[in-house]
This record gives C-alpha cells, structure tokens and sequence, in this order.
C-alpha cells in the first residue's frame, strides 16, 4: 500500500474534520470538499499499487492499475460535486435570510437543554386524593 | 372530580357496551371451557429466526382467571356506562384503553411460555400507567402514574433478569412444565421473580405506587386494584412456584413480604378517612395474605390461595363500585363527611355489607369458605411455620374484619338531621356490584361447584391441591373457632375506631420513591442537556471522537509491512502540495483565498489521479474543481471577506479530534490491506469489458455497463441538485428578508 497515498489521506481528513466542525457554512463545504478527496484518494490506495492506464487495447491486466477504484472514484468525485454546489446554493441562502452563514444551534435542542435548569420535574404530592 | 348533577353520557354507554362484548364472551368461552374440565393450546410465531413464539395454553387454571379477569372486566365495562357523566371528556380513550388492559391481562394468565408471559406482564404495566394517569391534567394523576410505573417497570426489569436464569437453568420455556430449579442461581433467581411479584402485588415496602393509583376513576381501581393486575405477582408467585419448592429464601422472602404486607395494609386501612384508601390499604393487606399461602408451597395454602383470589375479586370489585358510586353521587368518598347513606342508598348499602361481611369472613359468604380454607392451611403447615402462620393470619383477618366494619360504618352510618344530599341512582353503576355481592351469596351456597373449579385450576399447580373442598358448615373444628373469634374481636375493634379521625399513615418510601424519581428525571435532563444541546460542530466532534473508538481494534491489525514508500517520487511531491494547500485552506482568513486553495488542493488531486494512470479521474477532477471554485466564487460573493470569529472556539479540542479522526482512517486502511481477502480481478474485468461492454476503456465499460444504473442514479442526484441549486438562487435573489 502507497504510504504517501496513505499520509496525504490522512492529512486531508484531518484538516477537513477541523474544518466541518467550523461555524460558518463556507468552511464546513470546504472541509467537505477535502473529506470527499481524502474518500477518493482512499480509494485509489486500497486498489494496489499504480500502473498503465485500464485500456485493454494498450496495456496488459497484469501491468495495468486496478480499474475498480477509479470507476468508483469517478461516482464519487461526482457526487461530493453535487453535494458541494448544493451547499453554496444553502450558504448563499442562509446569508439572505439572516446576513451570515453561521450554523446555529437548534432551537429545539436548546428548549430542551433548559429543561435541566428547572428544580423539580413536577410537584409530587404525597398522597393523591 | 366528576359532577353530581349530570346524567350518564348515552355515547358512553355505546362505547362501553361495544368494550364488553368481546369480554363478556371470552368469559362465557372460558366458563364452558372450566366445567368441561378441556384445555385450549394455540399460538402465533413471532420471529421465526429467533424460535420466538407468543405461546398460549388455557388449562383450568388459566381458565378459572379467565372468567374472573373478563368477568368482572364486563361488569367493570358497564359500570363505567354510569360512571362517566355527558359531559365527561376521553370516554372512548378510557374503554379502549381499560379493554387494552383486560386483554393484556388475560394473554398474562393465557401465557405458556415464560417470554410470553413477560410480554403481557410489561403489556399490563404499561396500560395500567396509563390508565392511572387517565386524568392527565392532574399533576397527582400525572405522579401516581409515574410512580405505578417506575415500580413495576423496576419490577419488570428484575422478571426479565430471574426469567433468563430461570430458563439458563431449567433449559426450558414452557410454563406448563417447570422443572425444579436447583443450585446458586435457584436462590437469585426466587429473589428476582419474588421481587418483580412484590412490585406488581403492591407488597410492603413496594406498596407505596397503589394508594397513589386512586387517583385514577374508580372503574380502574374495580378492576386492575381488586380484581386484576395487582393479582399478577399474585399469579406469578403461584405459577413459578413449583420451580422454587427446594428454594428456602423463595418461601422465607415470600412470608416475610406478604406477612408484613398483611398486617401494614390493615394498619394502613384502619386509619385512612378516604373510602377508597381503605379499599387500596385492605387490597395490599389481601394480596399478602395470597403471598404468604402460596409461598407455602403446600397444597392445602394453594388452595386456600385460589379460593381467596376468587372470593376477593368477587368482593373486592364490589365495593371499589360502591365506593365509586358514592363518590358520584354525594360527592365525596371521605368517611367523615359521609353520613346517612345507609337509608338513601339502600342499595349500595346492602351491597357493601354483603360484599364487606364476604371480606371479612363472615358466613353464609364466599369469604367466609376461603379464610376457613387459609386458616386450615395454617394450622396444618409444617414445621415452625405452623404457629407463626397462623397467628399472622389471624392477626391479618381480626384487622380485616375490623377495617371492614369501620369502612361501613363510616361510609353509610350516621343518623344526624341533615344526611349527606345524594343524586339520583344511575343503574349501570349499581347492577354490576349487585351481581357481584350475588356472586359472594351464589358461591356459598354452590360451594361444591365452587370447589370442583378451584381444585380443577389448583390441580394444574399442585395435584395434591386437588383433594381439598371448601366446607359450608366445617363443624366446631379450631379453625371455625379461630374465625369466630376473629369476628368477634374485629368486629369490636372496628367499633373503637370505627369514627377515629386518625390522621393516615404516611406512605413509607412513597417519599423516598418520588424524590428518587424525581432525581432520575433531573439527571435524565442534565444528561440530555449536555449530549443534545444543539450544536453542530458538537455533535460532530462527538461523532467523530467515538468514530475514533470504534477504530481501535484495527490498530492491532496493522502490518507495516504492506507499505511502499511510494510509485514514483512525483507523488510526495504532489501529497505534500495537497496536504499544506489544504493547511492553508483552513488557515486563510479571507474567503476568496479559501475559494482558491481548494481549486489549488483539487489540481494537486488530479495530478495524484495522473500517476495513477486515471486520465479519467483527472478530466473529471479539473472539470469538477473549476466549476467549484466558480461556484464559490458566485455563492459566497455576498458575504463577508473574511470568516467569522466564531469559528476559533474550542480550537484545540477540535484540532484533537481531527487529527485523530485523519489518523484511524490511516490506520483502517492499512489494517484492512494488511487482512487481504482476494487479488483484484483485473483479468476478469478486462475480459468482461472487451467482449461483454465491447470496449476497451475498461473503467467507462464499468461505468456505463456494469454499473450503469448506478450511473444513472447519479445523473439523477445531479439533476436535483441542479434543480435545488436554481430554486433556491431564486428564492434568494426575489424576498430577501434580511
């Protein structure tokens, strides 16, 4: 297995989980982007090693790299694609609605997270009538 | 509480008609069933792949059950007719969730596999919360049904916990054939299922959830407090007892509880002021009593058990509806204010001192037969046992009868010059405790019928059970002068405190029970607060944090040697250019050069495509990043130069986390190349492509042929994309709001 392939793996998932774990949209479709690289990259490596390219005509199975990944890769790259300009299009979004692009927290949650701040669930009485 | 002045809702009669009819035939099915002395066995697979089966066999004592769980659930069901005045709201939710009950109940004492019986028994908990909490307006509604529940759920948990030892150690399910449990795990698991019974049964100190459950209508007290659920432990004891008869602590725990049951329900009787108190505090009392025969073990206490499950329910039903029809119709259920009802509800009177004479074992009643048939059972236990028993039944019984008298007195006494003002008679509420009380006279009078089914079912616990008969007139024996004598002396001590206005006990533990409930609910919100507080880059750090665990293993699996150092020294280069444009992707405050170190990150990408032989990857890749970087470009172009400061909070924690995360998918790749499980068909995807595709680029054939629909779900995701991108451009560009 490629070590650099590996490594640059590595590095690309790390800076991209920092970078999902951001505020603001924008570097969150960034870190996406470098997370969906570090996937293909991943892909590539556990294929084996590198070789001439898949084309029957030009090179023989035994010389040629594992055609699998790459056709796997292409679904992927294009799909992390998508995924990418449809978060611009929210990012875009959510700056008209509210003039940035932060990720706030869910209201919801935060309702119940009060909760925890009330002293007693209920009065319990002690003897019902 | 309900008004005195409505009359019964005529949609709640329909309603609870229709609820009856399936109840009143499975008791007229079961009736036919008991004196045929037949049996019924069905059953319906549930998971087929885990031999999960909800198994069924109705033999004579699950028959005999039967006809009182459905029995008086019919009689329950007209009586909620009355009950419920016009103006009453979620009548139909009451009679669909009361006949929940009936039916959880009889699939309870149907159950002939121990999986089965835990189903309906958790079945039972979880119809009875809610019918406890029927008035869910009501914060004490709200807490006793609360409370209801986390006891016998706590219960629950401890049956399901004896059950699996039960059947680890018989090697058997079937309830029809226990075999003897034997050694350590016999004892824990008598204590578990004894345990589980006590909560159920509302045995001391577990009794403290029942008097809290008067809160609910009276109709639910009628049924699943005399009749009913609090008999399941009841039950449980009875038919898991013949797997425990070698188990001491099984015997000694189930006297100690049902002992002290006993004596503190009685005590708990004798000093409450609220009618249906009474009724619950005498409930626990009787149900210990039930405890303390059947942990004998002995045939004669099982049959004096049966015979007294039977007799109570008869009673027991039948003065909750009385209780419930004085609460309608004066007003108030509190023995201090109550006064005259003896002349203006004839009637119930008469009902209650039929059906209070029965509890406290006066002839010519039912009552009377089964307390003889328990005495009996005491006097001719073995051993040690034989004094202790029976003085604590009759301790039990004198209090019995003396709470009895003193509940009469209180509810229907008094002779002042302005009696309680009552409304007028509603039948549905009277006719079902009539039947009853005629129940209590028709079983003393039948006594022979009455004991050939009560020996059917005990037979199917004990054979030896089966040769008992319970006696009209048993003669001047001990036991008829113990019951004389208890009679006589209840009956006095009844007079004494007959008008004691003491104050009632509090409920030990219920406190106790509530605060620890309370505190499980505190600690159940600050633990949701922490773990679902709403923020996303949180969450994502928990996830992957945890994703990082779950790697773990896979660092065992790791062999170095599977790696190269690399194919050609291009790839350092361009791995290197990749993971510092990506650094400084990260790093870079301004938004444009973030734009832009991704394009450069996305072109050292295709370039690693490039010495991997994938020009088609690298088409696609310089494609793809030019458009993204347009696209940020277009998409970002309103906002604001430079990030936020937002986004440098928890920069360590973060940083961590990340890092980690970027080093198990290392790890897991070099783990899952160092376990090889097969070589890579290239032979056979090259062959494939040429003859079947009839192309030579094999990773196109792949992509249109082999994984064509693949493809074409793909095509589809972009298209929606495309469409979601455009719409919400638009929707942008027209309102904007901010």
């Amino acid at each position: 297995m490629n070590a650099t392939l590996v490594v640059t793996v590595a590095g690309l998932v790390s800076v991209g989980t920092y970078l999902v774990t951001a505020r603001s949209l924008s570097r969150i479709i960034l870190g996406f982007s470098m997370l969906g690289h570090g996937a293909v990259l991943a892909l590539l490596s556990a294929g084996g090693p590198a070789g001439e390219t898949p084309l029957a005509d030009r090179s023989s199975p035994e010389e040629m790299s594992n055609p699998l990944p790459q056709a796997l890769s292409l679904t992927a790259i294009v799909i992390s694609f998508g995924l990418t300009l449809f978060l611009l299009a929210l990012a875009r979004r959510q700056n008209a609605l509210s003039g940035d692009d932060l990720v706030e927290d869910d209201l919801e949650d935060r309702r119940v997270a009060l909760l925890a701040n009330e002293e007693s669930p209920e009065p319990v009485s002690e003897d019902a009538a | 509480m309900i008004a005195s002045d409505t009359t019964p809702s005529p949609a709640g009669r329909a309603v609870f008609g229709l609820a009856a009819l399936p109840l009143a035939g499975l008791t007229v099915w079961a009736t036919a069933l008991l004196a045929g002395d037949g049996s019924a066995t069905f059953s319906v697979t549930w998971v087929a792949d885990l031999d999960l089966v909800i198994a069924f066999h109705i033999g004579p004592m699950a028959a005999l059950l039967t006809v009182i769980v459905a029995g008086i659930g019919a009689l329950v069901m007209v009586y909620s007719a009355g009950y419920f005045s016009k103006d009453a709201e979620g009548v139909v939710r009451f009679a669909v969730t009361l006949l929940a009950f009936g039916l959880a109940m009889i699939g309870l004492v149907w159950a002939d596999s121990v999986w089965t019986l835990f189903l309906f028994w958790e079945l039972t908990s979880i119809t009875s919360f809610l019918l406890v909490g029927f008035r869910n307006r009501r914060a004490e509604a709200r807490a006793a049904a609360r409370r209801a529940f986390m006891i016998t759920a706590a219960g629950g948990l401890a049956l399901l916990a004896g059950l699996v030892i039960l059947v680890d150690g018989t090697g058997t399910d079937s309830l029809q054939s226990l075999p003897q449990l034997e050694g350590s795990e016999a004892g824990i698991a008598a204590v578990l299922v004894m345990i589980a019974a006590a909560t159920k049964s509302a045995q001391v100190p577990f009794h403290v959830w029942l008097p809290g459950a008067m809160a609910a209508p009276t109709p639910v007290s009628a049924y699943l407090h005399s009749a009913t659920m609090v008999k399941a432990g009841v039950i449980l004891v009875a038919i898991t007892g013949p797997a425990f008869t070698d188990v001491a602590v099984w015997k000694n725990l189930g006297l100690a509880l049902g002992g002290a049951s006993m004596l503190w329900g009685a005590i708990g009787a004798l000093r409450h002021v609220d009618g249906k108190q009474i009724l619950a505090w005498g409930t626990v009392s009787q149900l210990g009593l039930m405890i303390v025969l059947l942990s004998l073990g002995e045939p004669k206490a099982t049959f004096a058990a049966l015979s007294i499950i039977v007799a109570h329910a008869a009673f027991k039903a039948a003065l909750f509806m009385v209780v419930g029809e004085v609460d309608v119709r004066a007003g108030t259920r509190d023995i201090r204010e109550l006064d005259g009802l003896a002349r203006s509800m004839p009637i119930a009177f008469a009902v209650a001192a039929v059906s209070g004479a029965s509890m406290a074992g006066v002839p010519p009643l039912l009552g009377f037969m089964a307390k003889e048939a328990a005495i009996e059972a005491g006097l001719k236990s073995k051993g040690f046992g034989a004094v202790a028993v029976t003085a604590l039944i009759v301790v039990g019984s004198v209090l019995t009868a003396a709470y009895t008298l003193r509940f009469l007195i209180g509810m229907f006494g008094g002779r002042s010059d302005t009696p309680t003002e009552v409304s007028a008679r509603r039948w549905p509420m009277t006719m079902p405790a009539v039947a009853l009380t005629v129940l209590s006279l028709g079983g003393y009078v039948a006594a022979g019928t009455v004991t050939t089914l009560v020996t059917r079912a005990a037979g199917t616990l004990d054979p030896a059970a089966a040769e008992f008969a319970l006696l009209r007139w048993p003669g001047f024996t001990v036991a008829f002068g113990l019951s004389a004598g208890i009679v006589v002396v209840g009956a006095a001590l009844g007079l004494v405190l007959a008008r004691e206005a003491s104050s009632p006990p509090a409920a030990i533990g219920a406190g106790l029970v509530d605060r620890g409930i309370d505190e499980v609910v505190v600690t159940a919100r600050r633990v949701t607060a922490q773990v679902q507080h709403g923020s996303l880059p949180v969450y994502l750090v928990v996830v992957m944090g945890v994703a990082t665990l779950a790697v773990a293993p896979f660092w065992f699996a790791v062999d170095l040697d599977v790696l190269y150092r690399w194919d050609t020294p291009v790839q350092p280069i361009l791995g290197l250019a990749v993971v510092v444009a990506a650094i400084v992707t990260a790093r870079i405050d301004s938004r444009l050069g973030a734009a832009l170190g991704l394009g450069g990150l996305g072109i050292g990408v295709a370039g690693l495509f490039a010495t991997y032989g994938a020009p088609d990857l690298v088409i696609t890749q310089l494609l793809v990043e030019t458009v993204v970087v347009v696209g940020f470009v277009i998409g970002l172009g309103h906002l604001t130069r430079r990030f936020p400061w937002a986004d440098r909070r928890w920069l360590v924690t973060r940083v961590v986390i990340s890092v980690a995360t970027g080093v198990s998918v290392a790890v897991a790749l070099v783990a899952s190349r160092s376990q090889p499980n097969g070589t890579p068909p290239r032979e056979a995807l090259v062959t494939e492509a040429v003859q079947t595709g009839g192309g030579n680029n094999v990773v196109n054939v792949i992509l249109t042929d082999a994984r064509g629909l693949d493809t074409l779900g793909e095509i589809v995701v972009l298209a929606v994309v495309a469409i979601g991108v455009v719409a919400l451009g638009a929707a942008g560009g027209r309102r904007r709001i901010a």
